[in-house]
């Protein structure tokens, strides 16, 4: 019972992160037309420059508020300069572009912080242990399975209950031309991709205190999102929230019951899911 | 029974929407028929549910007398019915005569043979050429369609569907963005294939002038419904077509 | 003299000579390097019948290769020597495990296909990470005794670099004229037409699933017969052949050299391992470098560097 409820938060604060990382993916999928291969490491970028905040001012809190800005300004520059060249064009040269700057990024991070680990201490408010049902169990993680939630629900108030959110919904989840309705459109894909790589830095940034931090640490988390992504159906916020949730409980509990095997879990749920619908589980046929 | 294509109690709705509901009609070989209907009447949707786009949800489809209904598009083809499509559906990036010779390969089941030049295959390469020159664009067989003009392109289409010799050609608007003299050359054209071979025809179109040139009879298509059927002077003169048509204002 | 330059045939026939007489002039460790550009010249042209041809983007090709090439490493552990069953088994087993992906994927599209084979790639991968007892998990399996062949009485080895080249070279050869010849049959030409419209096709009686499964399986086939290359070339199979990143290399090969142009994939490949031994003699981030080579490719060469290349010498458009 009690190995229930501890595979449980670790799957959930496992599908927090996941579900951080493919909301942005899924929006500037559903906005732009591109599947962004670099995001991955726009989160991985967000832990390194979270964790080089913190260095400089000796607070956790302020590197997570300003290394994802500062990740942010490194994904203007990716989508005025790159991404913009390529909407629209055939699948494989949009995935072959960010397959680049992921190549650029990773490497770059490389060069400044080195190939080795690196480690981010939780503040200590978050530090330490608490007592779950009778088990030991790290306070952050807690953190994360509160924190995805309460970020998901301010994402969802921005999309139903803003202005520029209304816009984002309506020029991706719902199909319809932008242009028509006299939007700056070019304005919308900067800001989008903006808000992505946001949420992807913000994520690496709350799993910097989580897991060690190297130059691959995006590579992982990228395939896993695509699988997140593909699964809720592309383009779909809740989608994004449902496939995360699915893929980290079920790794969590893959420890338990597929024993090596737990590393086909993911790509088993992406077959399965493609097979039985093609477009993921919360987008209409085409 | 010398109905190529008869069609019994069609109906296709997406829900509980019914886009077009029982229909019934019946064409016989070489009578050259028309679909009329305004925008919205549910055309399109017939021409998919009849040529294996989507199965309908209900009736039937028989095609020389044999049931066809939901057959998936390329069986509907090779049972002999070929459509051409309202926004012009070719192979850009081929040339005309590897336009034409491609339904041929299919035709000639040779589409799974993994060996041979089929620019060599005189059987196929003779065919495609005399299905270009009938419709008139055999000296453009080299060129890469994308760089066609739009009617040229038109004419394409027209000879991908003649190429595998179907018993029922459907042609969703045929003269779409046409300017008049094109559509003038496509209305012969029609005429001209419909007259030289046993190919039947089934049109849907828009232009009313279009229509009563080619059509010996015509089918009216209103909210899903068939409203009327007959030959091009009984639909002049039927005044649920009128008022389908001009409707609204009349009525109010 | 200009007819005979024009030739579709005249240029392949002067790189198949060049490539043939090229250990006599380039040293043992360029002919190394060469052996690998040929064997992945292999793999991304196999890659690009279902890219350039097809019109479908996989990402997980390397399942193929990878079985392949533990197909050639488990026979050889196992004492089989022949080199035509080790090549042919290889084959037949890529062929039959692309049939069942392809039965599941080619039904979906553009980004969906890629993510789909990219899912069933690696879940390869993971059997082959993790299924220890067979595939010897990440170490691997290693190839001690290489096959070798029964010539006019003469036992030839393939040990030494040179002779190890001319084994690749011949294979490949084959494999390519092999290709070469479907994609000029009638099937190649029904395979462009539904990379440019596969709704034409299937209404002209195009079966299009089952031609997208067979243009798959043939893909998948010559995929595993440069897997067991590798394999021997590289007397080892691990599950990294099997990996995404691996899947990605035939990927940016056709695009480097163009995936419009047949041998264009070949030209990439060779384009790629010449960048990484110019730029790790400089750096050790290979990778930072190929990134920023790759942008402008990806931005300025929507052919290719050898497709545009060409097109600009021949002033000849693409098809």
């Amino acid at each position: 019972m009690e190995i229930l409820l501890l595979n449980i938060l670790n799957g959930l604060s496992w599908g927090m992160l996941l579900f951080l990382i493919a909301v942005g993916l899924t929006t500037v999928f559903g906005v732009l037309g591109v599947l962004n291969f670099a995001h991955g490491s726009l989160f991985m970028l967000g832990a390194y420059l979270c964790m080089q905040t913190m260095q400089l001012f000796d607070s956790f809190w302020l590197g997570l508020l300003i290394g994802p800005l500062c990740a942010v300004f490194v994904g203007l520059l990716i989508e005025k300069f790159l991404l913009k060249r390529v909407y629209g064009r055939d699948v494989s040269f949009q995935l072959l572009l960010t397959f680049a700057v992921l190549l650029i990024l990773d490497d770059a991070v490389r060069v400044i912080w080195g190939s080795g680990y690196h480690v981010v201490e939780p503040p200590a408010i978050l530090n330490g242990i608490i007592s779950v049902a009778g088990q030991d169990y790290p306070v952050y993680r807690l953190f994360l399975v509160l924190i995805g939630p309460l970020i998901g629900g301010l994402l969802w108030a921005f999309f139903h209950y803003t202005k520029w959110g209304k816009i984002i919904r309506a020029a991706s989840f719902d199909n319809i031309m932008a242009e028509g309705v006299g939007i700056n459109v070019p304005l919308i894909y900067t800001s989008v991709f903006a808000l992505g790589t946001w949420l992807a830095a913000l994520g690496g940034a709350l799993a910097a205190p989580q897991q060690s931090l190297i130059p691959s640490m995006g590579e992982k988390i990228i395939i896993e999102s695509f699988i997140v992504v593909v699964v809720g159906g592309m383009g779909s916020f809740p989608g994004a929230f449902v496939g995360a949730l699915m893929l980290g409980l079920l790794e969590s509990f893959g420890t338990v019951f597929a024993g090596r095997m737990q590393m086909a879990i993911p790509y088993i749920l992406l077959a399965v899911i493609l097979l039985v619908k093609p477009t993921g589980l919360f987008r209409k046929g085409v | 029974m010398t109905d190529v294509l008869r069609i019994e109690n069609l109906g296709h709705s997406y829900g509980k929407f019914k886009v077009i509901e029982d229909i019934s009609l019946s064409i016989s070989k070489g009578e050259m028929s028309a679909l009329i209907g305004p925008n919205g009447a549910g055309k399109t949707t017939f021409y998919n549910a009849i040529s294996g786009h989507f199965p309908p949800t209900r009736g039937k489809v028989f095609l020389n007398g044999e049931n066809i209904t939901g057959f998936a598009a390329h069986r509907v083809v090779d049972k002999g019915m070929c459509r051409s499509f309202q926004i012009t559906n070719i192979f850009a990036a081929l040339t005309v005569l590897e336009n034409v010779i491609s339904p041929l390969i299919i035709q000639q089941r040779k589409h799974f043979k993994i060996y041979g030049n089929v620019f060599k295959d005189k059987q196929i390469i003779e065919r495609a050429m005399l299905v270009l020159e009938q419709i008139g664009i055999a000296d453009r067989a080299d060129q890469v369609v994308a760089n066609l003009a739009y009617g040229d392109k038109r004419l394409v289409e027209m000879a991908i569907v003649l190429a595998r010799d179907p018993s029922v050609v459907l042609l969703d608007e045929p003269t779409a963005g046409m300017n008049p003299e094109e559509t003038e050359n496509m209305i012969k054209l029609i005429k001209k294939l419909a007259n030289n071979s046993g190919t039947t025809f089934f049109i849907t179109e828009h232009d009313m002038k279009v229509v009563f040139s080619l059509a010996e009879k015509i089918y009216v298509l209103h909210q899903g419904h068939l409203l009327a059927q007959g030959s091009p002077g009984e639909i002049r003169s039927n005044e649920h077509v009128k008022e389908a048509y001009l409707g609204r204002k009349v009525h109010a | 003299m200009m007819k005979l330059l024009r030739h579709k045939l005249f240029g392949p026939t002067v790189l198949a000579v060049l490539l043939f007489f090229a250990p006599l002039i380039i040293s043992t460790y360029s002919v190394m390097i060469l052996s690998e550009i040929l064997i992945m010249g292999l793999m991304a042209i196999s890659f690009n019948l279902l890219l350039g041809y097809t019109g479908l983007l996989s990402f997980g090709q390397g399942a193929f290769f990878g079985l392949g090439a533990y197909c050639a490493a488990l026979m050889l552990q196992a004492g089989y020597q022949n080199l035509f069953l080790i090549l042919l088994v290889g084959m037949l087993a890529s062929l039959l495990a692309s049939l069942v992906v392809g039965f599941f994927s080619v039904r979906l599209d553009e980004i969906f296909f890629a993510m789909i084979t990219l899912g069933f790639g690696m879940l390869f991968f993971s059997i082959a990470h993790n299924w220890l007892d067979v595939t010897g998990g990440s170490d691997g399996l290693p190839v001690f005794v290489l096959p070798s062949l029964s010539l006019l009485g003469n036992e030839i080895t393939f040990y030494e670099p040179t002779r190890m080249y001319y084994l690749v070279f011949g294979i490949v050869l084959l494999g390519l004229v092999l290709l070469w010849l479907i994609v000029h049959s009638p099937f190649g030409l029904i395979l462009k037409a539904m990379r440019e419209n596969k709704q034409r096709v299937s209404f002209v009686g195009g079966n299009v699933r089952l031609l997208r499964i067979v243009a798959f399986a043939i893909s998948g086939a010559f995929t595993g017969l440069a897997g067991v290359l590798f394999c021997l070339f590289n007397s080892m199979a691990t599950p990294e052949f099997m990996h995404w990143s691996f899947s990605a290399k035939p990927v940016i090969m056709s695009i480097i050299g163009g995936t419009g142009v047949f041998l264009g994939p070949l030209f990439g490949a060779g384009i790629f391992f010449v960048l990484e031994q110019i730029i790790i003699q400089y750096t050790e981030n290979w990778m930072l470098f190929l990134g920023i080579v790759l942008v402008p490719i990806v931005l300025f060469f929507p052919q290719g560097v050898f497709g545009t290349l060409r097109n600009k010498i021949f002033k000849q458009g693409v098809k």
